[in-house]
């Protein structure tokens, strides 16, 4: 299998029991009326990335169960006989985060959106890698997910934190020397689809900014 | 490596592969009026019928096996595209009982159409792709740089999406639904046909009899609105224009333009203005008015009809086109004979997702 060595410029990660505090949403979209139909995976996305220093190029997001307070407000007004939101539609697609992005930052370059299960930030990290190796560019590769809506707890048992982030900048390497296998690095208690960026960001914390990844 | 795209097998309301080029040809469509979804509201949609989504995307994926020089899937990728995965039998038991507890997360995601055929066939590895109608577009634009950087041999793209309420209810209330069969490029056209469909592509890294090549891709963001395409079109030409420039070629070259063409007043005026900019004497259709728009399934699905096009050599008519909006398109009535040597297909989506894929004869 072909394996790439990239070094990651930035990363960050963020998560929280219930609901984020603080995602610096005036600051980052100073617009009230485009901020107020933001998705919380779209604030989510949006302050990663800025935590990164990233403004625009490339981007791979993952996220393995999307836009779910969307999705909810529409089987919610279907099943109660009530018209549907324009808004909760046009924000239930998986690609509404990134989508965001790139309109407030004025981004037109490509975005992929992977929601592979469990898999899903890993297969974001070998998307991410092959779109710097074909593009010569950096990539932004971020995961999120947000599971805060009403009831959660009748199907969630896989997590102890409803919403949750990760991001890293990568840009690919010549040299391979001195570039790390990927290390098993989890955080407690965070959704599986989002634990393989989080190794590579606790990767990062401990020096280790150079990585081989598997296309 | 070059991309070839060596065995394909599709199913939508008009039928499996062949049935569906006739159809196109014949330009019979296969969507039908319905009020199940919403009882004070007809509305068109392309319907199939299946008593289980995911045992239909298994027999598909067997007769294209059979159909390749493979053994088994064991050293493919598989790359599925989908916008809403298992949302149909997640709305299911929601309506049902009311509540989330009989509803399997797993089951819910996009990724249950990777998992059941996985558990099928132990492919060599797989991943979902979902950026809404262009998902399955990008899974081939995907499939093809991972062939062209040869980490992969064999790679399986595979586009499902199944009709749900969600879907019909949510296009309904942006109010772009038309309750008659959609008619792209029209002056009259009055929305789009949401539909269902199964799709899936080999593409490897070899070339045998029947090949036609995966020559070049784009994609881009029109950063202009998260549902509205940017009037100015500059996304979707740039996605054409990247596409081109991938597979090598001038815009002259390209014979058929498989236009995304969805029948809605925002989409055909935007790719029409793309099209009269770049390309104004290619050949132009949808086939939109046959299959209805199959969401995350249609990148794949008009990438076959796109390969059969090459092979026939016979450009499709753009079925229910009385008077074109924009006479500097070459839109034909009828089918047209000539050799085509290159194919462009474009896939438009939510958030500005755009996805070119150019296809080729084998030289």
């Amino acid at each position: 299998m072909k394996k790439i060595a990239v070094r990651i410029i930035s990363s960050a990660k963020i998560y929280a029991p219930v609901k984020i505090d603080n995602l610096d949403e005036k600051r980052i979209v100073p617009k009230m009326m485009i901020r107020r139909r933001l998705t919380r995976n779209s604030k989510i996305m949006l302050y990663l990335a800025d935590k990164c220093g990233f403004s625009g190029g490339k981007i791979v997001y993952a996220s393995a169960f999307g836009e779910l307070q969307a999705t909810v407000s529409i089987t919610d007004s279907i099943i109660s006989d009530l018209p549907i939101s324009p808004t909760s539609f046009q924000n239930s697609v998986y690609n509404s985060a990134p989508s965001y992005f790139s309109l407030l930052n004025g981004d037109k370059d490509e975005i992929i959106t992977i929601s592979s299960g469990r898999n899903s930030s890993r297969d974001a990290l070998k998307t991410a890698t092959l779109q710097a190796l074909v593009s010569g560019e950096r990539v932004l590769c971020v995961a999120t997910e947000c599971l805060d809506i009403d009831r959660i707890n009748e199907v969630n048992s896989c997590t102890k934190y409803l919403e949750s982030g990760v991001a890293i900048v990568l840009e690919i390497v010549q040299n391979s020397e001195n570039s790390y296998e990927l290390e098993n690095l989890k955080d407690d208690g965070v959704i599986d689809s989002l634990q393989d960026l989080i190794s590579v960001v606790n990767m990062c914390e401990l020096g280790k900014n150079t990585i081989l990844v598997e296309l | 490596m070059n991309a070839y795209i060596n065995s394909s097998e599709l199913l939508c309301c008009a039928g499996d592969k062949d049935a569906l080029m006739k159809a196109i040809y014949e330009k019979r469509t296969g969507v039908s009026i319905d009020t199940s979804y919403m009882s004070d509201t007809p509305v068109a949609l392309g319907m199939m019928e299946y008593n289980d989504f995911y045992q239909l995307g298994i027999e598909l994926v067997k007769k294209i096996l059979d159909d390749s020089n493979l053994d088994d899937f064991h050293n493919t990728l598989l790359i599925v595209g989908s916008s809403v995965g298992g949302m149909r039998e997640s709305e299911k038991s929601y309506f049902k009982k009311k509540n989330y507890k009989n509803i399997d997360p797993n089951k819910h995601a996009i990724s249950v159409i990777s998992d059941s055929l996985m558990e099928e066939f132990g492919f060599l590895d797989s991943r979902s792709i979902s950026t809404a109608c262009t998902s399955s577009a990008n899974a081939l634009l995907l499939a093809k740089r991972l062939i062209n950087v040869e980490a992969y041999k064999n790679i399986l793209v595979f586009g499902a999406d199944a009709l749900c309420y969600t879907t019909v209810c949510g296009f309904n209330a942006l109010g772009v639904l038309s309750s008659k069969i959609c008619r792209p490029f029209d002056k009259d056209r009055d929305g789009m046909n949401v539909a269902e469909a199964i799709a899936g592509v080999l593409v490897q890294n070899v070339k045998c009899k029947d090949s036609v090549e995966l020559k070049g891709v784009g994609a881009s963001s029109d950063a202009f609105h998260i549902t509205n395409p940017d009037p100015e079109a500059k996304g979707a030409m740039k996605s054409m224009l990247d596409s081109m420039k991938d597979a090598g070629i001038l815009a002259e070259q390209i014979d058929y333009i498989n236009a995304h063409g969805t029948g809605t007043l925002a989409n055909d005026n935007v790719e029409s203005l793309a099209v009269q900019t770049l390309l104004p004497k290619t050949f132009i259709s949808s086939t939109k008015a046959i299959t209805g728009h199959t969401l995350g399934a249609a990148g794949a699905l008009e990438a076959i009809i796109s390969c059969e096009v090459i092979k026939r050599g016979l450009v499709p008519p753009q079925s229910s086109l009385q008077d074109a909006q924009n006479g500097e398109i070459n839109l034909s009535k009828t089918s047209v004979k000539k050799d085509i040597n290159y194919v462009i297909s474009n896939s438009f989506a939510f958030g500005g997702n755009n996805t070119s894929l150019i296809f080729g004869v084998v030289k």
